[in-house]
């Protein structure tokens, strides 16, 4: 015993070190593992608060880009306001599909793009309203998922994460394929799973598909940038462009689909 | 100022300076400056290792709170601080510490300086990326990420620890 403790006082620096180190691992691997890479204990109110003063400061200084935007996609939804009151039958299916959505609009108080799994925080949570797993979007395209919710504050996996994967469908040809990031640049993503027979045009469309209970149909993912043929394989991938700039994110809308749980209990049922 | 107030000033004040500006510099997202390491720089030369451990665990998780990577900043802070007495003993030969108490420009030359930030960032980064991405097959991106870095890094920390020398006279961080 006495020599147990002479080696462990005579090594302590080393000993320490090492369980330091295996402490910061362990930490890392549960926070990779985890169900959606779930932010352990990371969304608390306090971080949240820092950021959000932190963030009221600069957000004077992008009024009047701020101001542009909110006006471009006011005039969007003014256009599609008329679209659906001018026709008899409307465009949307206002009485069913679009009503089982509600969106709830939250304003970006941190960032990252940086990283190799980036996180973004906002100023809505479980007070507001907001669950794990709703999507998120902004007015150009889709931003993520929420991973983890405080009472005042919600981290979204953003789709810049080595985790994120979302159904997407190309617009001109209805073919599905999945969305994943690529881990490089903050502006390209990469949709993987593309039959072999698909021909893709720079320029293309891509948008959300009908198979996610997340994010509804028809939402803009982003547009392709170049389509990379493999010869082994039956499955192309495409690089694409985010309609989101995650660069100046600073509103965003969490989605909230009325019957998930209905949906959920019917998962439930077949696993 | 007493000594042990400086310290908890200086790691507030970095820390939020890190998670709060510097967090926020983005050159294509490949670029990830670290300016919060001057705390683990500038502790005195001859505190218990334990301590400095410690204290390098900390700094990190702090930084891991605000970014959502528990144990990622954490475990490269720890690595440094666990090199920092080796490195301070090789890059100084027979240059001797008897009465100097913490490392810093006044007493100590630019040279050694900058030898010693280049160091401790290179070790802080490596670690860094390499935990980030958790495996070793991106690794022509991890040293292409490292390389932008550092030097990066090292300009910051210089630039700042030059700032706060000129304004000692007033009062001190």
């Amino acid at each position: 015993m006495y020599n147990l403790w002479r080696f462990i006082l005579k090594h302590h620096f080393v000993i320490l070190f090492i369980l330091l180190e295996v402490i910061s691992i362990l930490l890392l691997a549960r926070s990779q593992n985890f169900h959606r890479n779930r932010v352990v204990n990371t969304t608390n109110d306090a971080v949240g608060q820092v950021y959000e003063w932190s963030s009221e400061v600069g957000n004077y200084f992008r009024l009047n880009k701020t101001n542009q935007d909110l006006a471009e996609e006011n005039a969007w939804l003014r256009q599609q306001l008329a679209m659906t009151t001018d026709t008899t039958r409307s465009f949307f299916d206002i009485e069913g599909r679009d009503t089982i959505y509600e969106y709830i609009p939250a304003q970006v108080v941190n960032n990252s793009i940086g990283q190799a799994n980036n996180y973004i925080i906002i100023n809505k949570g479980r007070a507001d309203g907001i669950e794990r797993d709703m999507g998120v979007i902004s007015s150009d395209g889709i931003v993520g998922v929420v991973a983890d919710v405080s009472r005042h504050y919600a981290s979204i996996l953003s789709l810049l994460h080595s985790h994120s994967v979302v159904g997407v469908r190309f617009k001109n040809n209805q073919e599905l394929g999945s969305l994943k990031w690529g881990n490089n640049n903050y502006r390209y993503g990469i949709v993987e799973d593309i039959p072999a027979h698909v021909v893709l045009q720079e320029g293309d469309t891509v948008l959300t598909s009908s198979y996610s209970f997340i994010f509804p149909e028809d939402l803009m993912v982003g547009t392709v940038e170049e389509s990379r043929p493999i010869s082994s394989g039956a499955l192309n991938t495409a690089k694409i462009r985010f309609a989101t700039d995650f660069a100046t994110l600073r509103y965003v809308y969490v989605i909230h689909n009325l019957h998930k749980p209905e949906l959920d209990s019917l998962k439930a049922n077949f696993q | 100022m007493n000594k042990t107030a400086l310290q908890i000033l200086r790691f507030v004040v970095l820390v939020l300076f890190q998670v709060l500006v510097i967090n926020h510099i983005r050159l294509g997202g490949y670029v990830h400056p670290c300016i919060y390491l001057i705390f683990i720089m500038l502790l005195p030369v001859y505190i218990p290792n334990w301590q400095l451990l410690l204290l390098g665990f900390g700094l990190g998780f702090s930084v891991d709170l605000f970014t959502g990577t528990p144990g990622l900043h954490a475990g490269a802070t720890t690595l440094m601080a666990f090199c920092r007495p080796s490195i301070i003993r090789l890059i100084s030969g027979t240059q001797k510490f008897e009465n100097i108490h913490e490392p810093n420009l006044d007493q100590l030359d630019g040279m050694w300086f900058l030898r010693y930030t280049i160091c401790m960032v290179f070790v802080h980064h490596f670690a860094l990326f390499f935990l980030e991405s958790f495996s070793f097959h991106l690794i022509g991106q991890i040293l292409l990420r490292i390389l932008i870095s550092v030097p990066i890094s090292v300009f910051l920390i210089m630039m700042i620890l030059y700032i706060f020398k000129a304004n000692k006279k007033g009062e001190r961080r």
